[in-house]
């Protein structure tokens, strides 16, 4: 007797009573299906997540300052000279420009609003792949001839001046004034890092407006991935010792981010599929639990088998495959179900949705252990019947 | 064909134990047609659990188709049950979920033989017993005489040495018995060895020779003279049906 006959055998009993077949099967297919769907989605929203982060750059770093217990905020612990000394001094560093952060209300033909402005220099629109839609971004020589223009996002451009280009046009900001000399697109991110409402304007012009010198924070980008955390260190050094303030400054990386956020998003799919994984145990269980009644409702069965030839060995392997079958059929149930469900959640997530050939193939391949785990105790059950009793069985 | 000496089975049920067979020596000839009768409770079934090798004797050598069976394994029991061996039960002991053709063809799925060439013996042997146009029926949609014709076919399909029916009319009344028992006529003028329990003696009366136990001994062995055809009983209770 092949196993090829054995699996045909097995087939055949699972489809003569096909209600409990499936009922039998479900808790593997609800494990299944669990483990999928949360793999799935993990996986998916990490995707998502490292390819948000990418957008700014991978090569993305920046510097604050490192405020410790009893520290006050002092005006000079980041100024503009320490830009080109950083860049004169560090070959990695290929970008670095201020950022000054300011809550300021504009005023447009259409509208008024209340964004944040950041005073920055031309340099930032490479360090963060700023694209525009409109006109352009701040230049160098605007610093220089002290020009006052602001460049917006398309959603304080729209909320300003309604639908159009509104590039020559001017934005009052409080009693000042400034024209429009470009848009940029906003980013359809969901993680909200950019969905927030912003403003640009060059680093001096903000000065001018709020009457203070001051730099919250610097960003730049390295000549490559690799060089980010050379580049970063360095720009640390200068800066702690043209300050004389030893550990007073803290820098961090888009790629040190990434790898803390790939850990925890990795992590939790981890834990959650666990959990996922512990269902589909108690699904093999119940697998297991009415593999036992069957053989006892098959105790017949299984005497007139080997009354008509049949070997334990026999009798033993058509249960097991029936048992690694019926899970691996919950399996393939389950699969779909779950990459449904993954699908489901990525489409209103609008995230990819990632089932790796991986988890599939684990999944099966899950299914089939838990089959064969908890189809040996019923097999070895049925396999050691002895043939009188169990024809004299009805 | 068959030869057994002081052959005896006790089962202990935890107390105390019970003396089914207490030593009987028989020899069974190929194509002999053997009936067992006696009453109920004097080790016929018995006897034939250790003939067909479904049971293991107390004490005893058993020597089937020139073969010293006593000592082999579970595994070789099951191969002789398969090849050897071909059993029709007084419940028919059909699988209910398969159908007619499955189930005459599982005797032959244990024997290895492939798909295809199972297929077709099964039609074969079906046809033979005029069931051809009831292959695909379950057990619950076919008769008690139809049931155990399936019965019948499989047990032959693997061309044992011997057919061993325990009450194989038991559950069926006279008329479908008399089919039965000329279906087993038939097969033993062909060369088959047939041993079957019964304790009427009306069916034993087909036999050739009659095996009456008591109280798990042998205590008589006759040849039967004349044993009745059932072919010719079924025709003339057919035309006395007709007359009526
Ligand atoms: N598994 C068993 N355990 C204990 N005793 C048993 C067992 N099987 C049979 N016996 C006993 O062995 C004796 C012979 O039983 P057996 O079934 O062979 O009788 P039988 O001649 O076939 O009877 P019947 O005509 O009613 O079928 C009986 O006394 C019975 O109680
Ligand atoms: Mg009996």
């Amino acid at each position: 007797m092949n196993i090829g006959e054995l699996v045909l055998v097995a087939i055949e009993s699972i489809k003569s009573n096909k209600l409990r077949s499936f009922l039998t099967t479900l808790g593997i297919v609800i494990g299944i299906a669990a483990v999928i769907a949360v793999v799935g989605i993990g996986q998916g929203g990490r995707a998502m997540l490292m390819t948000e982060m990418e957008k700014f750059g991978t090569n993305l770093f920046g510097l604050w300052v490192n405020y410790r217990d009893g520290e006050s905020f002092r005006i000079d612990d980041l100024s503009i000279n320490d830009i080109s000394v950083i860049k004169e001094n560090v070959p990695q560093v290929k970008y670095l420009a201020p950022v000054t952060y300011n809550q300021m209300p504009l005023r447009g033909s259409k509208g008024q609003k209340t964004v944040q402005v950041i005073g920055t220099t031309a340099e930032y629109a490479q360090i963060r792949n700023l694209e525009m839609a409109w006109g352009r971004f701040i230049r160098d020589d605007d610093a220089a001839v002290g020009r006052r223009i602001i460049v917006l996002d398309e959603k304080t451009a729209v909320k300003l001046f309604g639908p159009g280009n509104p590039v020559g046009k001017r934005v009052m900001i409080m009693s000042n004034s400034a024209v429009v000399v470009g848009v940029i697109k906003s980013d359809s991110s969901m993680l909200g890092f950019n969905s927030q409402q912003v403003a640009y304007m060059p680093w001096s012009f903000l000065c001018r407006l709020t009457d203070w010198k001051v730099i919250h924070e610097l960003q730049g980008s390295a000549e490559s991935k690799e060089e980010v955390e050379t580049a970063m260190n360095l720009a640390k050094k200068i800066l702690e010792r043209r300050h004389n303030a030893p550990n007073h400054y803290y820098a961090y990386s888009m790629e040190q981010e990434m790898q803390s956020a790939n850990k925890v998003t990795g992590i939790m799919t981890l834990v959650i599929g666990c959990i996922a994984g512990i269902s589909l145990l108690v699904g093999g269980i119940g697998v297991m639990n009415i593999m036992l009644v069957s053989v006892t409702e098959r105790t017949r069965e299984i005497g007139i088998r080997m009354a008509l030839g049949a070997r334990r060995k026999d009798i033993l392997i058509q249960f097991i495959i029936e048992s690694i079958v019926l899970c691996l059929l919950g399996g393939f149930i389950g699969i779909i179900i779950g990459y449904g469900g993954a699908l489901l959640v990525a489409k209103l997530a609008k995230w990819p949705p990632l089932v790796s050939v991986w988890t599939v193939v684990l999944a099966v391949g899950f299914s089939m252990a838990v089959g064969l785990f908890f189809g040996i105790y019923p097999a070895n059950k049925a396999s050691k019947m002895d043939p009188i009793e169990a024809l004299r069985r009805d | 064909m068959i030869k057994i000496s002081k052959l005896s089975k006790t089962y202990s049920t935890g107390t105390f134990t019970v003396p089914a067979l207490k030593g009987i020596s028989l020899e069974i000839e190929p194509g002999e047609f053997v009936a067992i009768t006696g009453a109920s409770g004097s080790g016929k079934s018995t006897m034939m659990n250790l003939l067909g090798l479904l049971d293991r004797p107390s004490a005893g050598s058993y020597i089937l188709d020139g073969m010293d069976v006593s000592n082999l394994d579970d595994n070789e029991y099951a191969s002789l049950r398969n090849r050897k061996i071909g059993f029709v039960f007084q419940a028919f002991n059909l699988l209910p979920r398969l159908t007619a053709l499955k189930n005459v063809e599982l005797s032959m799925l244990y024997a290895g033989i492939k798909l295809e060439e199972r297929r077709k013996r099964a039609v074969e042997g079906l046809t033979l017993l005029g069931l051809e146009d009831r292959l695909h029926h379950f057990p619950n949609e076919l008769s008690g005489g139809q049931n155990q014709r399936v019965a019948i076919a499989r047990a032959l399909a693997n061309q044992p040495a011997i057919i061993l029916a325990d009450e194989p009319t038991g559950a069926l009344d006279s008329q479908t018995g008399l089919e039965i028992m000329s279906i087993f006529q038939e097969l033993n003028r062909h060369g088959t060895t047939v041993v079957l329990v019964t304790h009427e003696l009306n069916i034993a009366q087909h036999s050739r020779r009659i095996l009456r136990m008591a109280d798990g001994l042998l205590v008589a062995d006759e040849e039967v003279t004349h044993p009745l055809d059932a072919r010719e009983e079924l025709q003339a209770l057919r035309e006395k049906g007709a007359e009526a």
